[in-house]
C-alpha cells in the first residue's frame, strides 16, 4: 500500500500528521511531508482512518 | 473524407517550412538556416486558403496504419513543442493502447501561457490548416470522435474558426474540432488545467493518480500536445521521417519555431533549420552584445556567453543537452550589458510567484519566500541571507506541487545562481555588472518590476 496526498486539496489541517506520525511530518507552514510512502499492512486500518478524517479528503491509499 | 493519395514516404520537391506562404518567409534568408518569420506585433498577413494549402503541402496522406504512424514519428524523433519535449510517438502509443471504454480525445494546446511566446498564435493565424491537418491525422488514427483546440489569442481564434468552417464546407474532414478559449494566466496552459477547462471547469491544474493518456477529459484517454507539434505531424506523415531528419530534394527539412526576445534588434518569431547555431540566430536577430540567454522560457536555464565562442554550438537537442539546456517552450530570452541576468531572474521569479494557482501550500507559501530571497541577491541588499534562504526553502517546495509550477521556478533559480556565480559574488560586495538601470528586458509586457519585499 502507498500513501498519496493530493496537494491541491490539502489545506494543512495537520490531522494526518497527528495520526500518522510515523509517516507524515509537517513543514514550517504546517503542510504534510510524506516521509514514508510505503505503508506496512499492520498500519492499514490506521491509514484508512486518517484518510477518512482528513477534512479535505486529500489522502488516497493506493494498493500495489 | 480523407482523400487518399499515397501512404508511402514522399520526398518534397520544394522548400516546405511551417511558415510557407507567410510574407517574410519569401525573402531570402542570409544563412539559409535561420528565417525571420515575424516581428512580435505581427498581424495575420496571409491565411492560406485550403486550395493553396493543399497545393503547397499536398493532400492528407491516406491508408496509414497506427504501426506506420508510430514508426514514422519515432524515426523522426519528433518531440513536443510546448515545453516538456516528450517524444510524441510515446504519447500517441500510450493513448492508443490505453484500456478504456471511452473513445479517445485529441487536444491541441495553443494557449501559449508563456508570456514571451508568440510562435503558437502566429502559426495558428497564418497556417491553421497545417495544425488542423495534424489534428485530423492523429484523431483519425486514434478513432477519436472529438478534438479540441485550446486557444487564447483572439486573432488566432478567428483564423482557426474560419479554417475549420472551410474544411467542413469542402468536406475535407469529418472530424469535429471544437475551439475552447484559454483564459489568461501562466498555469492555464498546464496539461491538467487544459483538460479541466475543456471539461467546463476552472483552468487550474489538477492532481491525479492517472495520466491523462489513460484518463483525461471526462475520463477518456487524452492526447494533448502543443499546436506546433501537430503541424510537424502533418508534415512528417506527408514527407516522411527521412525528410524530417535528413532533408529532401529542396534542401529543406524539419524545422522549429522559436520566439526570440530581449536585448536584440529584431525580436520576433524565427523558423530554424537544424544545424543553425546560436551565434547565427543571434546575428540574424541583430543582438549587438549578448551576455546571456535564457533558454526555454521562464522555467528555463541560462547560458552565460561570457567566454569567447560560447554561442557557436548548433541549436539541436543533442548540443543543447550537452550544455544542459533545452528548447522548452521555444523561447530564447537574450540579456545584454544593460541589465543584470540575476535581476532579470529575480523579476521573473516574482512574476511567477504571483502566477501560482494558489492551490498547494508549498507553492503558495514557498514561492514568495524564494522570490524574496532572489530579490535580496539581485538588489545586493543581503546576498548572504538570500542564498541561505534559498538553500532552506527550496527543499520544502521542490516536488511538492500538484503541477510543475514550483519546480519550474526552482529550475530557473538554480540555473541563475549556478550560471552567474561570479555575478552573485559581485553583488555580495554591493556591486552589479549591469551598465543600465535595474530594469528587465525579459518581463512580460505590462508586468511591473518590483523585486520588492527584500528590505
Amino acid at each position: 500500500m502507498r500513501l498519496v496526498i493530493d496537494p491541491t486539496r490539502c489545506h494543512g489541517h495537520g490531522t494526518c500528521a497527528q495520526l500518522l506520525d510515523e509517516y507524515i511530518r509537517l513543514d514550517k507552514w504546517h503542510y504534510p511531508i510524506v516521509a514514508k510512502q510505503k505503508v506496512s499492512v499492520s498500519h492499514a486500518d490506521l491509514l484508512r482512518r486518517a484518510a477518512q478524517l482528513c477534512p479535505e479528503l486529500a489522502i488516497s491509499i493506493v494498493d500495489e | 473524407m480523407i482523400e487518399s493519395v499515397s501512404a508511402s514516404i514522399m520526398a518534397p520537391t520544394g522548400p516546405r517550412r511551417l511558415s510557407l506562404g507567410w510574407e517574410s518567409a519569401q525573402r531570402p534568408v542570409p544563412s539559409g538556416r535561420v528565417a525571420f518569420v515575424s516581428d512580435l506585433s505581427a498581424r495575420p498577413r496571409l491565411v492560406m486558403p485550403l486550395a493553396e494549402h493543399v497545393a503547397a503541402y499536398g493532400r492528407l496522406p491516406g491508408g496509414l496504419t497506427m504501426r506506420m504512424v508510430l514508426d514514422t514519428l519515432r524515426a523522426a524523433n519528433l518531440t513536443g513543442r510546448g515545453g516538456a519535449g516528450f517524444p510524441f510517438w510515446k504519447k500517441l502509443q500510450a493513448v492508443a493502447t490505453a484500456e478504456s471504454r471511452k473513445s479517445p480525445v485529441v487536444i491541441a494546446n495553443g494557449s501559449e501561457s508563456e508570456p514571451l511566446s508568440k510562435k503558437d498564435a502566429l502559426l495558428l493565424k497564418n497556417n491553421p490548416h497545417l495544425v488542423l491537418d495534424g489534428i485530423s491525422l492523429v484523431a483519425g488514427m486514434l478513432g477519436a470522435k472529438s478534438a479540441y483546440l485550446y486557444v487564447k489569442d483572439r486573432e488566432a481564434h478567428t483564423a482557426v474558426n474560419a479554417a475549420i468552417r472551410e474544411r467542413r464546407e469542402r468536406g475535407i474532414s469529418e472530424l469535429r474540432v471544437t475551439i475552447v478559449e484559454a483564459p489568461a494566466g501562466y498555469v492555464a496552459g498546464q496539461e491538467t488545467a487544459v483538460v479541466r477547462r475543456i471539461g467546463k471547469g476552472p483552468a487550474l491544474p489538477q492532481f491525479s493518480l492517472d495520466r491523462i493518456s489513460s484518463s483525461g477529459l471526462r475520463g477518456a484517454p487524452t492526447l494533448l500536445s502543443n499546436v506546433e507539434t501537430f503541424a510537424h505531424v502533418a508534415m512528417i506523415l506527408r514527407f516522411g521521417a527521412e525528410w524530417y531528419r535528413q532533408g529532401g530534394q529542396g534542401g529543406d527539412r524539419g524545422t522549429r519555431l522559436l520566439t526570440l526576445v530581449g536585448a536584440v534588434g529584431r525580436p520576433g518569431v524565427y523558423e530554424l533549420s537544424p544545424g543553425a547555431s546560436l551565434a547565427e540566430l543571434l546575428r540574424e536577430a541583430d543582438a549587438s552584445d549578448p551576455r546571456a540567454v535564457l533558454f526555454g522560457g521562464y522555467f528555463g536555464r541560462w547560458i552565460d556567453l561570457g567566454a569567447p565562442n560560447t554561442a557557436k554550438f548548433p541549436l539541436d537537442d543533442q548540443a543543447l543537452a550537452e550544455h544542459k539546456l533545452s528548447f522548452g517552450a521555444g523561447i530564447l530570452g537574450v540579456v545584454g550589458r544593460e541589465t543584470c541576468p540575476v535581476v532579470e531572474a529575480a523579476a521573473i521569479t516574482e512574476y511567477l510567484a504571483g502566477q501560482s494557482a494558489g492551490q498547494c501550500g508549498p507553492c503558495v507559501h514557498g514561492l514568495p519566500e524564494i522570490s524574496t530571497a532572489m530579490a535580496r541577491i539581485a538588489l545586493s541588499s543581503d546576498v548572504e541571507r538570500g542564498m541561505h534562504d534559498l538553500r532552506s526553502v527550496i527543499p520544502l517546495v521542490e516536488h511538492r506541487g500538484g503541477c510543475q509550477h514550483p519546480d519550474g521556478v526552482i529550475q530557473l533559480v538554480r540555473s541563475t545562481v549556478g550560471a552567474f556565480a561570479e555575478e552573485v559574488k559581485l553583488h555580495r560586495s554591493g556591486r552589479c555588472s549591469a551598465q543600465g538601470s535595474h530594469t528587465s528586458v525579459l518581463l512580460p509586457p505590462g508586468a511591473s518590476v518590483g523585486t520588492g519585499g527584500a528590505g
